[in-house]
């Protein structure tokens, strides 16, 4: 019984921060609201009813959240070892490309196809990433810039391809693959609604992604975060871990890629990954990067983006203002950081006073 | 004339219950150079880091001139005319020298520069103090010493009279140090006062005209350089010769021979030749010493031996294995247990549970894991062995490194490395913090493997420990084994050693 309570309360403890960040963001977004003239309390239950006001509103909403959570499991794993993988769209691109890739040009069954799609959007993912890693090992080259330059370079490819080589030639010219052949399509859960079967898939994933964490590999990846002269010591080696891990990472962005592409637009298109790379670097984030947490923060932002869209059409508040509740979550989530560090110095600076104090009463 | 530049007595300071500095006295005489020695962690830095305003001491008080003054900031400590040149520069390498120096300093033709000015005086300043330095130059263009004669020219263009040198010649070639050398005698000359930290007896002696000892945050010595002062009065000193326990240490016959390397040389971090040549063989069920003062090489040594620093020539073979070249984790499947001299930064995941900790080497192995899979039962079953078994205090096996004191900390270590069944264990200054109880715990445990026929490579520069434990007693001094003395061998012929000067009786190794 006491054990069940020590578990609860540590998991309250470990929630709470997130739970405080996305409060305080949505007080301050009223406060917006107030000021441009409108009703908070109106728009916030437009955006929630938009977001889960009914089955087709909380399918959408899902929908959003799967690729969001299995981009930031992978974002996850990079950030446990302290490298910072900020290219999820990259590597997301790079995974649909070679996902679709594979659909279109290879003739098989749909129930063999769709595993090599898979792999082939992992490695495609992965090998991107991998790329930033290899450099990180090799030459030092900081993970930021490179992940996020890859992204670039990613995103301009994607944008030739389907205006060149993989352009669908009875598209009438716009930038577009041809669409994966019908039973291809991931099949759809209710119908009606657009979710699809990738639900079950990334739930699979995020469960696989909780036994991660209880694997060797898991705790090389964790050792490296916390000391690479640890776990050198350890008899790790380093470099090569760094180059695993940003592999996993990308790879898991790939496959979010994939999902996309094959369970809801069925064809690559620019702009496939509609920025979910740098939201799910938020969603890591709030989710404390705990494959639970991560779901359900995924769960949150799908929620934000769906009701978003509904909260602009219905009351005419701009999709801006989901923009800015996003923006002030990293910023109270980060915050919580400089508090703890603030509030630690002060403990230190209070304490240091003190027994100063004392021992200069003492003196006299 | 006031004749104390400084005066600090009774200086305290306690950083989270580690006391840094004991209620230490300092002078430095106008005029005159003196020499701050001790090891590493003795508080010559943390006293420094007070004398110029980065640190608020517990208690004590700080005189300038016999004035009583509070130093509370680093500018407070300038306009008191102290300077400070850190271990690691304050330059920002863009900048060229001479804006480097009028960082932060207000300018006459405010709100412009006055850059021709100030190089001017420059220019006359390393004239007049032998600091031959371009002021147009850009810091990054600079080697090292020419980085540390801007640091020296900064803090003289400031009006400094009283300069503080933390570890100046650790970064510097031997005929860059002789150079530095002449430029303080003119500064001295010139009437300026200098403190030296260094943990170098032989500098100190060259230099110093009086040396000032701490040793665990204590002052323990204070004196005038003349040409009876020998660097075995120093290592004294430094060292100290309080005897804490005795230990039933047996006399044993040599064993086969474990660990064999020959002509190992290796750089440091700084790039510099830490080890040169170095050659050591180690039996089974002896424990060998490496006596020293710290930063002659130890650190690098047992780098070496356990594939953590590439060797620039030599060969390690433990038990007819060569595993020169190995990487890190062959030497750890070989048989090589490794202590390291940082349990920080090194020996523990501070952020892991204990239980990990205990596994951090061996995690892969079938005992911890199926495949590729965490045994948790295992793990914590272990863990729970352990601590019973090395007396290890936490309440359970979740609880973090960091969350432990320093003894229980070298505790867990001791537990995994021993628990690895090693052939041999290369410990580095294994005790070093450690309260009364830990110290004699680590040494005891140390004794048992020796007894069971492993091999121990104790790195110390506690010349008690080592005479106590070692079967043999090698001395590093500068990269080099200076001989190999039997553990009956005088605290004076070690000192000797130490201090790099070859004396009678003693074999070549």
């Amino acid at each position: 019984m006491l054990k069940v309570w020590t578990v609860t309360k540590r998991i309250l403890v470990s929630i709470l921060p997130s739970v405080v960040a996305v409060a305080l963001a949505f007080g301050v977004g009223a406060l917006l609201l107030l000021v441009a003239g409108k009703h908070p309390g109106e728009a916030f239950s437009t955006l929630f009813m938009g977001a889960l006001g009914s089955p087709n509103r909380i399918a959408e909403t899902l929908v959003r959240a799967v690729p969001l959570m299995i981009l930031a499991l992978g974002i996850s794993i990079a950030f446990k070892s302290q490298i910072w993988n900020i290219g999820g769209d990259g590597q997301f691109m790079m995974g649909a490309t070679c996902a679709v890739f594979v659909g279109l040009n290879l003739n098989l069954a749909p129930v063999l196809l769709w595993p090599v799609t898979f792999l082939a959007a992992f490695l495609g993912g992965g090998l991107w990433g991998g790329l930033a890693g290899l450099m990180r090992a090799k030459f030092n080259a900081n993970e930021v810039i490179t992940t996020l330059m890859l992204n670039y370079i990613a995103m301009h490819l994607l944008s030739w391809l389907i205006r060149g080589p993989m352009m669908d030639p009875n598209g009438q010219g716009f930038p577009q693959t041809a669409l994966l052949a019908q039973p291809l399509q991931l099949p759809i859960l209710f119908g009606g609604t657009r979710l699809h079967f990738g639900l079950i898939i990334g739930l699979l994933i995020m469960a696989a992604g909780y036994f991660f964490w209880r694997t060797t590999v898991g705790l090389k990846i964790e050792l490296v975060g916390e000391s690479e002269h640890v776990a050198r010591y350890c008899g790790i080696q380093v470099p090569r871990t760094i180059i695993l891990t940003m592999f996993i990472s990308a790879g898991l962005a790939g496959i979010a890629g994939w999902n996309e592409v094959f369970g809801v637009q069925y064809r690559l298109l620019d702009d496939i990954s509609s920025g979910f790379g740098n939201l799910a670097i938020v969603v890591a984030l709030l989710g404390n990067l705990h494959p639970l947490g991560i779901v359900i923060s995924a769960f949150f932002f799908a929620a934000l983006m769906v009701g978003g869209n509904t909260m602009q059409l219905m009351v005419g508040i701009p999709f801006s203002l989901v923009t800015v509740i996003q923006g002030l979550v990293i910023i109270f989530v980060i915050s919580r950081v400089v508090y703890t560090q603030w509030r630690d110095g002060l403990a230190i600076r209070r304490f240091n006073s003190r027994v100063s104090g004392q021992s200069s009463g003492r003196s006299h | 004339m006031q004749e104390l530049a400084v005066e600090m007595s009774n200086i305290m300071k306690v950083f989270k219950g580690v006391v840094a500095n004991d209620s230490v006295d300092f002078q430095l005489k106008r005029a005159s150079i003196n020499g701050l020695l001790g090891e590493n962690g003795a508080g010559k830095t943390t006293l420094m880091n007070i004398l110029f305003g980065l640190y608020q001491p517990e208690n004590g008080t700080i005189s300038v001139n016999g004035t009583q003054v509070v130093i509370d900031s680093p500018s407070k400590a300038m306009s008191l005319g102290i300077g400070m040149v850190h271990q690691h520069f304050m330059l920002v390498r863009p900048m060229t020298v001479t804006e480097n120096i009028m960082l932060g300093l207000p300018s006459k033709r405010w709100p412009f520069l006055d850059t021709a000015k100030v190089e001017r005086e420059l220019v006359e300043l390393s004239r007049r103090y032998n600091l031959q330095v371009d002021p147009k130059a850009r810091v990054w263009q600079l080697s090292v010493g020419e980085q540390q004669r801007v640091e020296i020219l900064s803090a003289l263009y400031r009006g400094t009279e009283i300069l503080i040198l933390d570890e100046p010649t650790a970064v510097l070639t031997p005929q860059e140090a002789n150079h530095l050398f002449e430029v303080l005698r003119i500064m001295r000359t010139d009437g300026k006062s200098i403190i030296l930290i260094s943990h170098k007896l032989e500098e100190v002696l060259t230099i110093a005209n009086e040396v000032t000892v701490l040793r665990d945050g204590r002052l323990v010595g204070q004196a005038q350089v003349t040409a009876e002062t020998t660097k075995r009065d120093l290592t004294n000193m430094m060292v100290g010769r309080d005897v804490l326990f005795k230990f039933d240490n047996q006399d044993s016959a040599l064993g086969k021979i474990k660990l064999v390397a020959e002509g190992l040389s290796a750089k440091n971090d700084k790039g510099l030749m830490a080890l040169n040549k170095i050659s050591i063989t180690l039996h089974a069920g002896e424990v060998l010493g490496i006596a020293g003062v710290d930063g002659n090489g130890q650190k690098e040594l047992c780098e070496v031996l356990t594939g953590l620093r590439p060797l620039l020539s030599g060969q390690v073979i433990l038990n007819g294995r060569d595993l020169t070249g190995e990487n890190p984790k062959e030497f750890i499947k070989t048989g090589i247990a490794h202590i390291p001299e940082d349990r920080h930064k090194t020996g523990l995941a501070m952020n892991f549970p204990l239980s990990k900790n205990f596994i951090l080497k061996e995690f892969d192995s079938p005992n911890f894991s199926r495949r590729g899979f965490l045994n948790f039962k295992a793990i914590r079953e272990n863990a729970e062995l352990r601590m019973d078994e090395y007396k290890i205090k936490a309440k359970e096996h979740s609880v973090k490194a960091k969350d432990l004191s320093g003894g229980n900390q070298q505790k867990v270590i001791l537990a995994r490395e021993l628990s690895s069944r090693p052939e041999i264990i290369i410990a580095n200054q294994p005790t070093r913090g450690l309260d009364i109880g830990a110290t004699e715990y680590v040494r005891q445990k140390l004794l048992e493997e020796k007894g069971k026929g492993v091999g121990v490579l104790l790195i110390s520069a506690d010349l008690e420990e080592v005479r106590q434990l070692a079967d043999r007693i090698a001395v590093i001094y500068e990269g080099q084994i200076m001989g190999v003395l039997d553990r009956s061998a005088s605290i004076e012929q070690i000192g000797l050693l130490m201090a790099g000067v070859k004396g009678e009786g003693v074999e070549a190794c």
